[in-house]
């Protein structure tokens, strides 16, 4: 191996138009750097609550560089994303709780790469966040906040002006990033104890999902934005189903305080255990609605159910009394509007009919409760056109509900909190190139991708089940070869052409010839699926090239 | 969620396990051990209802074929439920197993086979 590529450090990796910076030198103006050191270092804001320290640091921040805008984002490792906490300048942050995933956009890249990042020209260059470029920002310049090797949050300053932030004011960022972060990591730990204390906002938020998941073929994002006052009951969900399916719900209980949040956590439970039951989405919502029946007090909700189909690429939906979904494809956004069945608990025996949606390759649905869309003295026809126009051309589920918050929360907060669930069905690649782990649990991965590819491809039932069981085959061939304890990976690569697929295996262990009559079915199967079969045993590794030709095409 | 489930239900004489989902190298020995650990001594055998199985590969029906030997040893029939053109019934085909040994098309007919396996009263 050459000598370079052992000095050779690791780059960040930036987006378009996104500059990392290193302290090279020490500040030039002594002077400036021993105001700057005292303006951080001052022992007084080792005392305040949280708020009140973001505060005065983001102030002292402002006045040492002469900037227009300071941020903080802190990390919320729950949802591996970066929530706007405090802001001077772009106050807006903080009022719509932007919400950043780690490694994207300005903040997401600082985050994830743990460098410093100067961007001269915001409009050519790779920034998430819209508010940004709402307030006419020009240049930026943000650092990490790391306390003890953890990343806390991301600090950044901006300018209404084109400006180049050079060596002298990272210096100053940086100081005032290592005063503030220990600072906020003591007044956070504080401020999260007591936040425990609001017995209201705990139950919402155990309530609601940890984690989303993640799923092969799809994406999913979703947002839950308290009320200014009072706790809600709206919810969300994301379940996962046999058949590379998976459910979305979203749901909104009549009335608000605890009462609502507990029949909400009552009604998400009832819905999530008959969804994995197996249930479509038209008679879960039925099963859930008499399960409301059956209570014995004055209980209403709305709800929806979606039902998506890696496979198929379409959605089955249901809904008692629900908003109607998004549907957005590309620039082009809709509602999509159907006669929905009654709210769950409003009349014994309800029927929910189910509609199908096609969601193509790409495609978004968005499901949302009414707090997003419901504005006094407007028509909740103006706001669903509204959520639709700022739809458009979102690009992922995550983007979708940026875009929506950013576009329909109001700068004075809400008054009814808001739910949102979206959706995206991933593109499928023309052709696949896949660096796999060798452990049995791959396969299950394998031939969900595998599947959608092949549908993609124009396979038909039995092309799709024939060939996922010789990949599959080939594959545990490729696992069964790597000798534990070392962690070894294995190859697949597929691509297709006038009606021919082609599926290679490659893994780097020795070939092991079948052992015992029953092992040797593999590659039994392997044989009878495809129509071509090479195996190629070299020195470092075995070859399995299949070709079949699609039935129907 | 897991890739498979078992469900085990006890029939007069006979454990019946309906598994659904999907049965690879992952979870195929898994399934054989929940089967076989759950069939009490006294049954005169097992049901596998394979009907709701979305995916078998090879390693499922090895672990199959030694559930049917672990059973014979203990004097105990094994009765697969494979409904034609179901999954399960074309993994079988493509791996040229097509006699994994007594196969019914539901689980119903499946216990009336085992009825006759049984021994006559004295």
């Amino acid at each position: 191996m050459a000598e370079a590529d052992h000095e050779r450090v690791r780059r960040p990796r930036l987006g378009p138009g996104q500059i990392a910076l290193e302290v090279a030198e020490p500040i030039t103006e002594a002077s400036e750097q021993v105001r700057s050191s005292y303006r951080f270092s001052d022992p007084a804001l080792s005392e305040l609550p949280l708020d009140a320290l973001l505060d005065a640091l983001l102030n002292r921040i402002q006045a040492a560089l002469e900037v227009d805008t300071v941020a903080i984002l802190l990390h919320d490792e729950e949802s591996q994303q970066l929530v706007a906490r405090a802001a001077k300048g772009v106050e807006e942050e903080v009022e719509r709780g932007v919400r950043i995933p780690i490694g994207r956009g300005f903040a997401g890249r600082i985050a994830a790469e743990r460098v410093a990042i100067f961007i001269a020209d915001v409009d050519h260059a790779d920034v998430l966040n819209p508010i940004l470029r709402e307030k006419g920002i020009h240049s930026l310049l943000g650092v990490p906040l790391i306390v003890e090797g953890k990343l806390i949050g991301v600090l950044h300053v901006g300018s209404l002006t084109p400006r180049t932030f050079g060596p002298n004011d990272l210096a100053v960022l940086q100081l005032a990033a290592a005063r503030a972060a220990p600072a906020i990591e003591r007044a956070s730990l504080t401020a999260r104890l007591e936040h425990e204390h609001s017995v209201s906002v705990a139950l919402q938020r155990s309530l609601l999902p940890k984690s989303l998941g993640e799923f092969t073929g799809m994406t999913v994002a979703s947002r839950y934005l308290p009320a200014r006052e009072e706790v809600g009951g709206d919810w969300y969900d994301v379940i996962e189903l046999s058949r590379g399916r998976v459910g979305l719900v979203i749901g909104d209980v009549v009335g608000h305080g605890i009462a609502a949040a507990a029949l909400m956590g009552r009604l998400r439970t009832s819905l999530h255990a008959y969804a994995i039951e197996g249930h479509g989405p038209g008679r879960t919502l039925e099963l859930v609605d008499r399960f409301v029946q059956s209570l014995n007090e004055p209980a209403m909700a709305t709800a929806a159910y979606a039902v998506f189909d890696t496979f198929s690429s379409t959605v089955l939906y249901s809904t008692a009394g629900h908003l109607p979904p998004i549907v957005v494809s590309g620039s082009d956004a809709r509602a999509f509007e159907v006669t929905p069945a009654p709210p769950l608990g409003a009349f014994p025996y309800g029927r929910c009919p189910e509609h199908e949606i096609a969601l193509g390759s790409g495609e978004l649905l968005f499901l949302y409760t009414d707090g997003l869309v419901e504005r006094r003295g407007i028509p909740l026809s103006d706001g669903i056109d509204a959520l639709v126009e700022a739809l458009r051309g979102a690009g992922s589920a995550e983007e979708a509900c940026t875009a929506a918050v950013a576009d329909l929360v109001p700068i004075e907060g809400l008054r009814d909190d808001v739910a949102i669930v979206a959706l995206q069905n991933s593109a499928v690649p023309r052709e696949l190139h896949l660096q796999l782990p060798a452990e049995p649990k791959t396969l299950a991965q394998v031939r969900r991708i595998l599947r959608r590819w092949l549908v993609e491809r124009g396979a038909d039932e039995d092309d799709v089940a024939e060939v996922t069981i010789a990949v599959s085959e080939a594959c545990a061939n490729a696992i069964e070869h790597a000798y534990p304890p070392a962690p070894a990976d294995f190859r697949l690569d597929a691509w297709g052409t006038n009606g021919e697929i082609t599926v290679a295996v490659r893994d780097t262990g020795q070939w092991r010839p079948p052992r015992g009559q029953n092992r040797g079915r593999g590659l039994s199967i392997i044989v009878a699926a495809m129509d071509d079969v090479q195996i190629d045993r070299m020195e470092n590794g075995t070859e399995v090239v299949m070709r079949r030709r699609l039935r129907h095409r | 969620m897991s890739l498979a489930d078992v469900q085990i239900t006890l029939a007069p004489n006979a454990l019946v396990a309906h598994v659904t989902g999907e049965v690879d190298m992952s979870n195929a020995e898994e399934m054989g051990a929940t089967v076989i650990g759950a069939t009490p001594n006294e049954a005169q055998g097992v049901v596998l209802d394979l009907s709701r199985v979305e995916y078998l590969d090879s390693a499922g029906i090895y672990v199959i074929y030694g559930m049917r030997s672990s059973l014979q040893a203990r004097g105990q029939a094994l009765i697969l439920v494979i409904p034609p053109g179901s999954p399960v019934h074309d993994a079988l085909r493509l791996a040229g197993a097509e006699h994994p040994g007594e196969v019914t098309e539901t689980v119903d007919d499946a216990l009336l086979a085992l009825e006759r396996l049984k021994p006559p009263a004295i």
